[in-house]
C-alpha cells in the first residue's frame, strides 16, 4: 500500500548502501535527540556536589530524590497539576473545536467575506504574541476575567495556526467525498462530522498534542493572566526553583521530568494517529 | 456522529466549569487587611523571604500578607500591566535592579512613602543603607526601602590556594592579580568572570585600579587615562588566560562550583550552592585597591503600588521589614547583610561569619550606575558591550571611546 | 477497506480537491458559514487583531503604560529604528537566523519524514525520538543545552577534548553563537515539521503512485511529479508556519543567550521584548512588531504566491 511495504522484500535481500548511510544518518540523529534528555533526567538524580564533580558525565555518580521530595513538599502539587490539566487540556478541546469549524467554513464553503476572513486568520499569524500582552491584560481587566479560568480559556481556545492547518489539511481531502455524502442528502453539519473530521483524524490528533504541548509548557500566559497560587499552572509554579541564581539543579531539573511526563503520555497516546493515512482511516 | 458528540460534550462540560469558576470572592469588610506581596526570590534564599513573610503574619492579627513569587523576568512583563490597571501586588520588588524603579515611577507607579520617621509603624529611614535611599529617593521623595542589601566578596576555594602554595587570600589588588596569574593553569582560571545576565563584576574590577564608569555629571569616564588603564589591566589578565571570555553569570558560577576558577567575585545568596558543590569555600573582602577598599553593593527595591487601597498598612509592612527584628532575623537565615547600618554591633550578627563578611563591606559598597539616566541601557548597550569587546582582543582605548559615545548620549551629556 | 475504491476515476496526477465551482452549491446561505467559522473569528478579532490594531496606535506615541497623557510622536518611532544600528544588526541577525532554520528544517524534516514513512517498529520509534524534542518547555532544554555546549565544564567539551580537539566557547565566541543558537532550534523543532510533513505524505493517495509507475515514473520522478504537487497544500503551511515562527524567534534566544554575545543572536522580537519590558518603551516596541509584521506579511504573501494558493481556492 505504501511504497515503504512495498520495499520490503528488497531490504531483507540485501540492504543497499544508501540504505545503510540514511540508517547510519538517522542513527546520529536519534542520538542527538536523546542526549539532553538522558541529562536532564540523570541530573533530577543527582547532587549538586555529583553533578559539579563530573560534569561530563550522563549518569549520576550517586543517586538522590531529593530534588523530586522537594517538588512534593514545598509545591501545592496536585492542585498545580489539576490546574494545568484544567487549562491545557480544555483550551486545546475547545481549540480543537473551533479550529475546525472555522477551518471547514473556510476549506468547503463560499461565503461573502471567506477571504477577508482568511487573511485575517493568516495576518494574525504574523504578528509576535509579546505585543498583545499588554492590551490583552487591559482587555481581560476590563471584562473582570483577570484570575479566572475562563479569561485563561477563552482568547486562547482559538489559533490562527490550527485554522491554518487544518483548512491546508481539508483541502487536501477530496471533495469527491463531500459530494457523495451531499447527494445522500447530508447538510454541512452532518459533512463536517461525519465525512471531514472522520478523515481528518490524523491532522486532529497531530493538532491535539501541539495545542496540549504548547499550553502546558506555556509559562508567561498564566503567570500574567492569574495572581493567586491557587490558580498557577505545574510549569508557572516551577519556577519557584529556577531564576537567576540555581543552585539545585536536582529541583530543577525534576519538575522539566514531571512536567514532561503528561506530555509524553499524551504524544504516545495520539501517536498512532499520527502515522495513520488519510488512505486507511477513510471509510472503514 | 460519535466523534463529534464526544468533542461538542467536552465544549459543553467546559462551559459548565467556566460560569462554575466566574465568581471571584471579594474580601469581607471586616477581619484583616489582606495585602499582596510580589518578588522574584526564586533561588536558595527563597525560604528566608517566606519566613520573614510569615513571622510578620504571626506577629500581626490585623495585617495578613500572602507572599507571590515569580521569576524576575515574568514581573517584569506582567507587573507595569497589572499596576497601570490598578491590578497586581500592594507590595512589589519590581525588579532585582535598581535602577528600573525609575521607569515606574514614570508612569506614576509608585506610592510617595509617608510614613517615615523612628515611630511605631514608621520607615526608619535614617537607619538604612544611604546608597539605597538616594537611589529610592526621587525630588526628596522616597518611593521604596531595600527588601535586601547585597555586596559582592571574593570567594576562594581554598583546595586550590593550597596547591598553588598559596596560605592566604589577597589583600591588595596586586595580590590579587598576582594570585590569579599564580593559580591559572591545569584546566583553571585564577579568576571566574562574567561579562552579562549577572549582578556586574567589572565595576568593581575597575574600581580597584581607580577607574569608573561616569562621573557625577554622568558622562563617560571610561576613556579618560584612568579608565582605559583600569580597563587594560583586567583585558590583559583575561587575554592572558587568567580568565574565560564571554561567560554569563550562570556559566561562571558552574565554573566555580565545578572547582575549575580559584576565586570569583559574588553576593551571599552563592554561598550555600558552593559548599553543596563540595568546595571547599572561602569568603574574604575585596582587595584593597588603589583608592582604598570598595565593592559593588547591590540592593533590590520594596515598593506600593499607587492604588493600593491600603496605603497604611503596606507602609507598615515595609517599615516592619526594614526594621531592626525583621532584619536580624533575615539576615541570620539568608546570609545577606541587614539593610540597616545599626545592627552591625549585633553580636549574633557579628558571631555569624558570612553575615559578618558581607556586613563589613557595606561602608565602602557602592551601587552600579545609580541615578544614572537611563542605566539600564547604559548597561545593555553601552557597558556590556564594551567589556565583550576589550576581553576578545579589541583595542581598549578605541573601545571605550565608543561606549563612551553610546553612553553619554543616553545620558544626555554630551 | 481504502477511500480509494470509493473514488472517481478523475483524480489522475492531479492532486485530490481541486473540483471548487462544486462547492458554490452549498454556498447560497452564507449564514451557516458564519455559524462555523463565528466562534474563532469573533475571539481572533477580540483577542488578537484589536490588541494589534492597538499596537499600532501605540507605536505612532511615545507611549508609557499607565500614563496620563501619551505623546503623538507620528512616524518618530519608525524613524528612529531606521537610525538605530542594534535595528539593522536584529534584522540582519533575524534574517540568517530565519532563512538558515526554514531550510534546515525543510530538507532535514522532509528526508525524516521520506525515509520513516513505514510503519514498521523501528520506523516508528525512530519517529517518535524526533518529535520528543519538541514536547519539551524551551526554558529546560535552555538550560540543559546551555549546560552541554559550555566549554569547560560541558559534555560536548568533554567529547570535543577526547578527540583531541579545543574546547569551543559554542554560546560565547559571537561568530558560533547564532550558528548554534540555529542548531537547537532545528533540533528541538525539525520533529515537529517531520510529523506535519508525514501527515500530508500520508495523504497521498496511493493510486497516484501506482499509476505513476505504470508511467514508467521512477525515484526522484514520482517525488517531483507525484509527491511535491500532493502535498503542496501541505508544504506551504509547512514553510509558512515555519517561516513565521522563525522570524518570530525568541523564547529560545531569550533562554540561551539574550541576544550575547555582542548582540550577535539578538533577534528583532528579542529587541523588541527589551524595549518594551525593559525599558518600558511600548512604543518603541510596538514600532519594531510593525516592521516585524510588514516584512512577515510580504515574505508570505510571496510564499502564497509560489505555492498557488489561489489554484487551490
Amino acid at each position: 500500500m505504501t511504497t515503504s511495504t512495498e520495499r520490503r522484500p528488497r531490504v531483507r535481500l540485501a540492504l543497499p548502501p544508501t540504505r545503510v548511510v540514511a540508517w547510519i544518518l538517522l542513527g546520529i540523529g536519534v542520538v542527538v535527540a536523546i542526549v539532553p534528555f538522558v541529562w536532564m533526567v540523570s541530573g533530577s538524580f543527582r547532587t549538586e556536589a555529583d553533578l559539579y564533580g563530573a560534569p561530563e558525565s550522563l549518569f549520576p555518580g550517586e543517586w538522590t530524590i531529593d530534588g523530586y521530595i522537594r517538588i512534593w513538599t514545598e509545591l501545592p502539587f496536585l492542585r498545580v497539576v489539576l490546574n494545568s490539566f484544567i487549562f491545557a487540556g480544555l483550551t486545546t478541546l475547545l481549540c480543537l473545536l473551533f479550529d475546525s469549524m472555522c477551518a471547514y467554513a473556510l476549506a468547503r464553503m463560499r461565503f461573502r467575506g471567506r477571504k477577508i476572513a482568511f487573511w485575517l486568520v493568516i495576518a494574525t499569524l504574523m504578528i509576535p504574541a509579546q505585543v498583545t500582552l499588554i492590551p490583552v491584560f487591559v482587555e481581560l481587566f476590563n471584562l473582570g476575567w483577570l484570575n479566572t479560568y475562563q479569561g485563561l480559556i477563552v482568547p486562547r481556545a482559538t489559533s490562527a495556526f490550527g485554522i491554518f492547518m487544518l483548512r491546508q489539511f481539508f483541502l487536501s481531502i477530496p471533495t469527491e467525498l463531500d459530494e457523495a455524502a451531499r447527494i445522500d442528502g447530508a447538510g454541512h453539519l452532518r459533512i463536517y462530522a461525519r465525512v471531514i473530521l472522520p478523515l481528518a483524524k490524523p491532522a486532529l490528533a497531530t493538532l491535539a498534542v501541539l495545542h496540549f504541548m504548547n499550553l502546558w509548557n506555556d509559562l508567561l500566559w498564566p503567570l500574567a493572566m492569574t495572581s493567586t497560587t491557587e490558580m498557577r499552572t505545574l510549569p508557572a509554579a516551577l519556577t519557584l526553583f529556577g531564576g537567576q541564581h540555581v543552585n539545585d539543579h536536582a529541583v530543577l531539573l525534576a519538575g522539566a521530568t514531571i512536567s514532561l511526563l503528561p506530555l509524553a503520555l499524551a504524544f504516545f497516546l495520539a501517536q498512532r494517529y499520527f502515522v495513520q493515512g488519510v488512505a486507511q482511516t477513510g471509510l472503514k | 456522529m460519535r466523534k463529534f458528540t464526544a468533542v461538542a460534550a467536552a465544549g459543553a462540560i467546559a462551559g459548565l466549569v467556566l460560569t462554575g469558576c466566574s465568581a471571584t470572592s471579594t474580601p469581607s469588610s471586616d477581619g484583616p487587611v489582606e495585602l499582596t506581596m510580589l518578588a522574584g526570590f526564586t533561588g536558595g534564599d527563597r525560604g528566608a523571604y517566606e519566613d520573614l513573610v510569615a513571622t510578620f503574619n504571626d506577629t500581626h492579627d490585623d495585617i495578613q500578607v500572602s507572599l507571590e513569587i515569580q521569576p524576575w523576568d515574568s514581573i517584569a512583563q506582567t507587573l507595569p500591566a497589572a499596576w497601570a490597571t490598578g491590578q497586581g501586588p500592594d507590595i512589589a520588588a519590581p525588579n532585582f535592579d535598581p535602577n528600573v524603579l525609575a521607569n515606574y515611577l514614570e508612569t506614576g507607579s509608585l506610592l510617595a512613602l509617608d510614613q517615615v520617621g523612628t515611630g511605631e509603624g514608621q520607615i526608619d529611614v535614617d537607619a538604612l543603607f544611604p546608597a539605597a535611599v538616594d537611589a529610592f529617593t526621587s525630588d526628596g521623595t522616597l518611593y521604596a526601602v531595600p527588601a535586601n542589601v547585597a555586596t559582592l566578596q571574593l570567594y576562594y576555594n581554598k583546595a586550590l590556594f593550597e596547591a598553588a602554595g598559596i596560605d592566604a587570600p589577597p589583600a591588595t589588588v596586586q595580590e590579587f592579580q598576582d594570585d590569579a596569574v599564580a593559580l591559572t593553569g591545569d584546566g583553571v582560571y585564577g579568576l571566574s568572570l562574567a561579562e552579562r545576565e549577572t549582578i556586574q563584576m567589572w565595576p568593581i574590577l575597575q574600581w580597584l585600579e581607580g577607574g569608573d564608569i561616569v562621573g557625577s555629571d554622568n558622562c563617560s569616564v571610561l576613556d579618560t587615562p584612568e579608565g582605559i588603564e583600569s580597563l587594560s589591566v583586567w583585558a590583559d589578565l583575561v587575554k592572558d588566560g587568567v580568565a574565560p571570555v564571554g561567560l554569563t553569570g550562570a556559566e561562571s558560577d558552574s565554573l566555580f562550583s565545578a572547582g575549575q576558577a580559584a576565586m570569583q567575585l559574588n553576593g551571599p545568596w552563592a554561598a550555600a550552592g558552593y559548599t553543596d558543590a563540595g568546595i571547599d569555600l572561602g569568603v574574604a573582602p575585596v582587595p584593597t585597591g588603589v583608592d582604598g577598599d570598595v565593592t559593588l553593593g547591590s540592593t533590590v527595591p520594596l515598593a506600593v503600588s499607587a492604588q493600593t487601597e491600603h496605603p497604611e498598612e503596606a507602609q507598615e509592612f515595609l517599615a516592619w521589614w526594614t526594621g531592626q527584628e525583621a532584619q536580624k532575623q533575615f539576615a541570620l537565615a539568608s546570609g545577606f547583610p541587614p539593610v540597616r547600618t545599626d545592627l552591625a554591633d549585633d553580636p549574633e550578627l557579628a558571631a555569624n561569619e558570612v553575615v559578618a563578611a558581607f556586613a563589613a563591606a557595606l561602608p565602602s559598597a557602592r551601587l552600579y550606575l545609580p541615578g544614572v539616566p537611563e542605566a539600564t541601557k547604559v548597561d545593555t548597550e553601552g557597558y556590556i558591550p564594551l567589556i565583550g569587546e576589550i576581553t576578545r582582543g579589541a583595542d581598549v582605548a578605541d573601545a571605550a571611546a565608543k561606549a563612551s559615545d553610546t553612553i553619554n548620549a543616553l545620558t544626555g551629556c554630551a | 477497506m481504502s477511500n480509494t475504491t470509493t473514488l472517481p476515476a478523475g483524480g489522475g496526477l492531479h492532486p485530490a480537491g481541486r473540483k471548487a465551482p462544486r462547492a458554490r452549491r452549498f454556498g447560497r446561505r452564507s449564514w451557516t458559514a458564519w455559524l462555523f467559522a463565528g466562534p474563532s473569528l469573533a475571539i481572533i478579532l477580540v483577542f488578537i487583531a484589536f490588541p494589534i490594531v492597538q499596537s499600532f496606535w501605540f507605536s505612532l506615541h511615545d507611549w508609557r503604560i499607565g500614563a496620563a497623557e501619551q505623546e503623538w510622536l507620528g512616524l518618530a518611532n519608525y524613524e528612529r529604528l531606521a537610525a538605530d544600528p542594534l535595528f539593522w544588526n536584529a534584522l540582519r541577525v533575524t534574517l540568517v537566523f530565519a532563512l538558515m532554520s526554514v531550510v534546515a528544517q525543510l530538507i532535514l524534516g522532509y528526508a525524516a519524514a521520506s525515509a520513516l514513512q513505514s510503519e514498521r517498529l523501528l520506523a516508528r520509534i525512530v519517529r517518535s525520538v524526533y518529535f520528543f524534542p519538541t514536547i519539551v518547555a524551551l526554558a529546560t532544554i535552555g538550560l540543559v543545552w546551555r549546560f552541554l555546549l559550555d566549554p569547560n565544564i560541558g559534555l560536548v567539551a568533554g567529547i570535543t577534548t577526547w578527540l583531541g580537539l579545543p574546547a569551543v566557547g559554542w554560546l560565547q565566541d559571537p561568530a558560533l553563537a547564532l550558528p548554534t543558537v540555529i542548531f537547537v532550534s532545528v533540533w528541538k523543532n525539525v520533529g515537529f515539521t517531520m510529523i506535519i510533513l508525514l501527515a500530508g505524505l500520508k495523504g497521498v493517495p496511493p493510486h497516484l503512485y501506482e499509476a505513476a509507475r505504470l508511467d514508467g515514473a521512477r525515484g526522484w520522478q514520482l517525488t517531483r511529479y507525484v509527491t511535491l504537487p500532493s502535498i503542496r497544500p501541505t508544504l506551504l503551511f509547512t514553510t509558512m508556519i515555519l517561516t513565521i515562527n522563525s522570524f518570530q524567534v525568541f523564547d529560545l534566544v531569550y533562554v540561551m543567550t539574550n541576544g550575547g554575545p555582542l548582540f550577535a543572536t539578538d533577534t528583532l522580537v528579542n529587541m523588541m521584548f527589551r524595549e518594551g519590558f525593559q525599558n518600558f518603551d511600548i512604543g518603541y516596541a510596538s514600532a519594531i512588531a510593525w516592521v516585524l509584521f510588514l516584512i512577515i506579511a510580504v515574505l508570505s504573501a510571496f510564499q502564497l504566491r509560489i505555492f498557488r494558493y489561489d489554484d487551490v481556492d
